[in-house]
């Protein structure tokens, strides 16, 4: 066979790329070697993919956490070391590497990254009986102590959530007509989870709910829809399944149109920065979030401590997302579970870590949450509704702590 | 209870006038295909990027709106024909489905460039489209929406002239239609390719700025042109005239289902119209048939 | 050194392994797969299974596009179709020896279903037409809530043979193995029968092919019907390897990563399938892999360089394309020749 002479090059080029990509290969699959003592935190958070900028501050606030722990003596005099690989937000992604971190260091707790990867990882979590989990997934089903016994998170259900600002507007609203609601959410497992419930609070609450609405989540055109919510009159809408977009274009469609619609949001999309993204369009922007933000240092000390810390590793953080506090908080969570089971003597086993877990109760997180902390139910059951203030470009406090059912 | 025959114009109306910014990305496919016989599965990457470079020049340089459109324009289009240099030329002649593949794997490297370059935050883009409403008695259509119509208009119209009257856009329909021909009769092909995909790379930061200057600037914009499939099918991979008349019919039936139906269903029902469509006219409303001989 | 086989019968000119050298290779190979297991961590044995997975549907595709040139953005879909029908029948207490099949029956009849548009419509218009039916079939995952769970999921049983539940990565790797090889096998063999060979002739164009006698909408059909038969079965595995599937999973990403490794593996060749799916599984792994060696003295590297894994990820595909547009089968049909003929320049 004859070959021609450009052709052989590009080839010698393709091998050198091919033997390069081989030899990292053969060097990455040889798996990291914990010192023994070690304590493994274990994360797949979604550095890349449409959560990204979500994932990359929960990695920097779990690690973070890790690193400020060590240099206060780790857990029980034994260092954390903390292990995250991206999970792009794939859950087959995510599920590898739970796998190749659960294979190579068998950590006491993991940080996973979705609810569906929560879900296919469940059943192997329960057989395994090793690993305590938690991931950015606020979802209703996996709030269940019963089926998914080694699952918490850091925070309300989205249900309990939505139901919060329903209760808010129920407090709130003055004279006789109960004010008419409006949601709007994305067509996901995200965004439909606390539907049926919220519509539940709803006829209980007696709040009417005049229009529901159901978009993609990210740049779509919602022109139709701000026609169609134009048309329903709501005095507040629930936005719910978003991150950003499509939020601030409703809302500034909704203003366009002569709309005073008060609208609502949940966890995921009360950022400040998304907030910022939204520009002019935050005006009257509220929210319930089970957290501080990070600017609200008063009479929290571990707000302090994040500023603090951040300040110092991370001087061209400017701001602390939430993502970041809740990447923190879980650290916390993690770290007393297991100060816990050793200072009880105890072996870092699931059942053991569960028992740890349920035993936190009026624990202080230092500020991140208001209120102190149970975790019984495996979740945080309280939350603060915000509301963006034009004048301070900030998120403030519109009501007291809350703690839901 | 009697029908709301405002609420059905308003939707229409507002469906129509989106589908503009429709048929303004499909203008992007078509320019390719008709080209170099390829779907462009970078294009929403090509949005992505110009969008990225608007806000860069614009926002973080601090620079004249127009200066910074100039400037993202002509970025875009040397982006684009290093592409067609580096990428599509040394493909060519290789089967249709390996050069669908490189501009899928483009679209991953422009992907993770961009999200290595910006991150994944998202930013506020500045307004660019005058947004205020336009009220018609009880109707009322947005400002942006009325707007970005009359911009894709515009563009289109442009392009239409252009390939029509200039000696250009005269050899690049001679080169799209027959290369062997064209290049026989002295149309420097490569050249006429070349410019294909700049062009094709303008529309595509043009659409990708005013989209998100609409919604917002993430790396999800990539994933937006994605939806324009239907169009491009729907028109006929190689009609400009197809992929304006089926960018307004996707608009219309995006905005009536949307209205009427559900967000659910606002993505199926364009593709259900597709395949039903595709069942009666293999090559689209507006696509050349292809006639097979032995 | 050897130059070539001589071949003296036509049984041994369409023989798949024709010299005693491939099939001595071949019985190692077979040693190997059904050892190693013991020899690797459960990280390597779960990406195997995957592995194994995507081999089995990616085959399904070649056979669609690489042998039949019909092509097909909704293969996700129909993997879906298999994992819904196996996580449903499984749910009623139908053992895995009977579900995996059906469901990839079931796929093979929607893929019947599909495949009609096919002898009117050709080339990226029937890509895209198979791209609607991705859509519109995850809609269904989506919405049919009392069958498939809806967006929540379906949780699947675990496959169980003889009271032993196949509930760890390390027993549903030989179940996937096994299929993989029966259904690699089969695949080959197909392409040695008369309905193998007109496909291929439709490929080559169609208009010939119906020329010589061949019915080209009982062969389409029947190409579409055996395509998703393989992802139905591969569908079923996945449900049975996961346990819990959301309609999230079976996404356009996933059509067109199958489609990513044919093309890269090589078009038209059950070698070039393995390699594509091996290529398309591993190197996203080996590339977090190196970013998370690398954080180990840098622990800032993984926010740094999670997002050039997809840069890397994409200039290689274009690299292969630009390079070796024959695929990856064509670099190892050139080693083994270089083995063949050393010490003499291939």
């Amino acid at each position: 066979m004859t070959q021609s002479a450009p052709d052989a090059t590009r080839r010698r080029i393709l091998g050198a790329g091919l033997g390069a990509v081989g030899l990292s290969a053969g060097f990455a699959l040889i798996p990291a070697i914990a010192q023994s003592g070690e304590i493994v935190f274990g994360a797949a958070p979604p550095i890349t993919g449409v959560f990204a900028f979500a994932g990359l501050a929960l990695h920097q606030g779990l690690g973070d956490y890790c690193e400020w722990r060590n240099t206060k003596g780790g857990i029980a005099g034994r260092k954390i070391r903390y292990i995250g690989e991206d999970s792009g937000y794939k859950m087959d992604q995510a599920m590898s590497v739970f796998k190749k971190i659960m294979g190579a260091h068998k950590p006491p707790v993991f940080y996973g990254d979705s609810t569906a990867w929560a879900k296919a990882a469940a059943k192997e979590i329960s057989q395994m009986g090793s690993v305590l989990t938690c991931s950015p997934s606020f979802s209703s089903d996996l709030a269940d102590p019963k089926n998914v016994p080694y699952y918490f998170m850091a925070g309300p259900t989205y249900a309990a959530m939505c139901e919060m600002l329903l209760e808010y507007i129920d407090r709130t609203s003055k004279g006789a007509n109960k004010p008419a609601v409006a949601i709007v959410y994305s067509d996901t497992e995200f965004g439909r989870d606390p539907i049926p419930a919220t519509k539940v609070k709803a006829q209980a609450l007696g709040i009417p709910i005049v229009q529901e609405i159901v978009t993609k989540p990210g740049s779509v055109d919602v022109s139709a829809e701000v026609a169609k919510l134009r048309r329903a009159k709501p005095d507040y809408v629930i936005f719910h399944g978003y991150v950003l977009a499509p939020i601030p274009e409703f809302i500034k469609q909704m203003r366009e149109a002569g709309m005073s619609t008060t609208p609502m949001g949940t966890i995921w999309s009360m950022d400040k920065t998304t907030v910022d993204a939204m520009g002019a369009a935050a005006e009257g922007w509220m929210g319930v979030l089970p957290y501080r933000y990070s600017y609200d240092t008063k009479d929290a000390p571990t707000m302090q401590l994040i500023k603090a810390y951040t300040a110092k590793a991370r001087p061209q953080m400017q701001y602390v997302p939430t993502f970041y506090t809740n990447g923190w908080l879980v650290g916390m969570i993690f770290s007393e579970v297991i100060e816990r089971c050793l200072k009880a003597g105890k072996a870092l086993t699931g059942p053991n870590m569960k028992a740890a877990l349920e035993s936190i109760d009026n624990w202080d997180t230092g500020g991140v949450t208001g209120l102190l902390v149970s975790l019984k139910g495996h979740q945080i059951a309280s939350g603060r509704i915000y509301m963006y203030d034009a004048k301070t470009k900030l998120l403030e406090p519109a009501s007291g702590w809350i703690r839901t059912a | 209870m009697n029908f709301d025959w405002i609420a059905l114009a308003e939707f229409s109306l507002i469906g129509l006038l989106s589908g503009g910014l429709l048929a303004l990305i499909a203008l992007g496919f078509v320019l390719i295909y008709k080209g170099t016989g390829v779907i462009n599965f970078a294009m929403g990457e090509f949005m992505m990027l110009g969008a990225y470079f608007f806000y860069t020049a614009n926002v973080m340089w601090q620079l004249p709106t127009v200066l910074a459109l100039g400037l993202t324009l002509a970025a875009v289009a040397m982006a684009a024909a290093l592409i067609e240099r580096a990428i599509l030329r040394p493909l060519s002649g290789q089967p249709v489905i390996a050069i669908l593949m490189a501009t899928i794997g483009l679209a991953s490297a422009l992907h993770g460039a961009v999200d290595a370059v910006w991150g994944g935050n998202n930013y506020e883009m500045p307004q660019l489209l005058p947004r205020k409403p336009f009220t018609l008695g009880e109707i009322l259509i947005p400002g942006q929406v009325v707007w970005s119509f009359a911009l894709a208009a515009v563009i289109i119209t442009a392009f239409t002239l252009y390939f029509r009257y200039s000696s250009t856009g005269i050899a690049m329909r001679a080169a799209a239609n027959d290369p062997v021909t064209a290049y026989v009769l002295g149309i420097d092909v490569r050249r006429t390719q070349r410019l294909t995909w700049m062009f094709a790379g303008i529309v595509g930061a043009v659409a990708g700025i005013v989209v998100a200057s609409i919604t917002s600037l993430s790396p999800a914009l990539g994933g937006a042109a994605l939806g324009v499939l239907a169009v491009i099918i729907l028109g006929g991979l190689d009609s400009i005239a197809g992929a304006i008349v089926a960018g307004l019919i996707v608009g219309l039936i995006e905005s009536l289902t949307a209205g009427y139906l559900s967000g659910k269903v606002r993505d199926i029902v364009p593709y259900v119209t597709v395949l039903l469509i595709l069942m009666i006219r293999p090559y689209g409303l507006f696509g050349t048939r292809q006639i097979e001989r032995l | 050194m050897r130059i070539g086989d001589f071949r003296q019968s036509y049984e041994h000119d369409e023989a798949i392994w024709q010299t005693p050298t491939s099939r001595a290779w071949l019985a190692v190979f077979f040693v190997f797969l059904s050892v190693f297991p013991f020899a690797a961590n459960a990280y390597i044995v779960g990406l195997a299974c995957v592995l194994g997975i995507h081999v089995i549907s990616s085959a399904g595709l070649n056979i669609m596009t690489g042998y039949t040139g019909l092509i097909s953005l909704g293969h996700a879909a129909f993997m879906g179709v298999g994992c819904y029908t196996a996580a449903f029948l499984a749910q009623r207490g139908v053992p895995f020896f009977l579900t995996i099949p059906l469901a990839g029956l079931m796929a093979a009849l929607l893929g019947l279903v599909v495949g009609i548009p096919s002898l009117r419509i050709k080339g990226l218009y029937l890509a895209v037409a198979t791209l609607a039916m991705q859509f519109i079939l995850v809609f269904i995952f989506r919405e049919w809530e009392p069958v498939t769970g809806g967006v929540r999921g379906v949780n699947v049983p675990a496959a169980s043979l003889f009271g032993l539940d196949l509930n760890n990565d390390t027993r549903m790797y030989y179940l996937v193995a096994f299929c993989a090889t029966v259904l690699l096998v089969a695949a080959r063999n197909l392409f040695r029968t008369r309905i193998g060979r007109a496909f291929i002739a439709i490929r080559d164009k169609d208009i010939s092919a119906e020329v010589l006698g061949i019915d080209l909408f009982r062969y389409k059909l029947l190409a579409f019907a055996i395509g998703s038969f393989y992802a139905g079965v591969a569908g079923a595995l996945l449900g049975y390897f996961y346990r819990a599937m959301t309609p999230e999973y079976f996404t356009l990403a996933l059509s067109i990563f199958y489609l990513a490794a044919i093309i890269i593996g090589g078009l038209g060749t059950m070698l070039g399938t393995v390699l594509g799916a091996v290529f398309m599984t591993l190197v996203p792994e080996l590339l977090r892999s190196t970013v998370s060696l690398i954080a180990q003295w840098a622990p800032r590297a993984t926010e740094i360089l999670s997002p050039m894994q997809e840069v890397v990820f994409g200039l290689l595909i274009i690299g292969f394309l630009v390079f070796e547009p024959h695929g990856l089968v064509e670099i190892w049909r050139r080693v083994r020749r270089t083995f063949h003929l050393w010490p003499f320049r291939a």
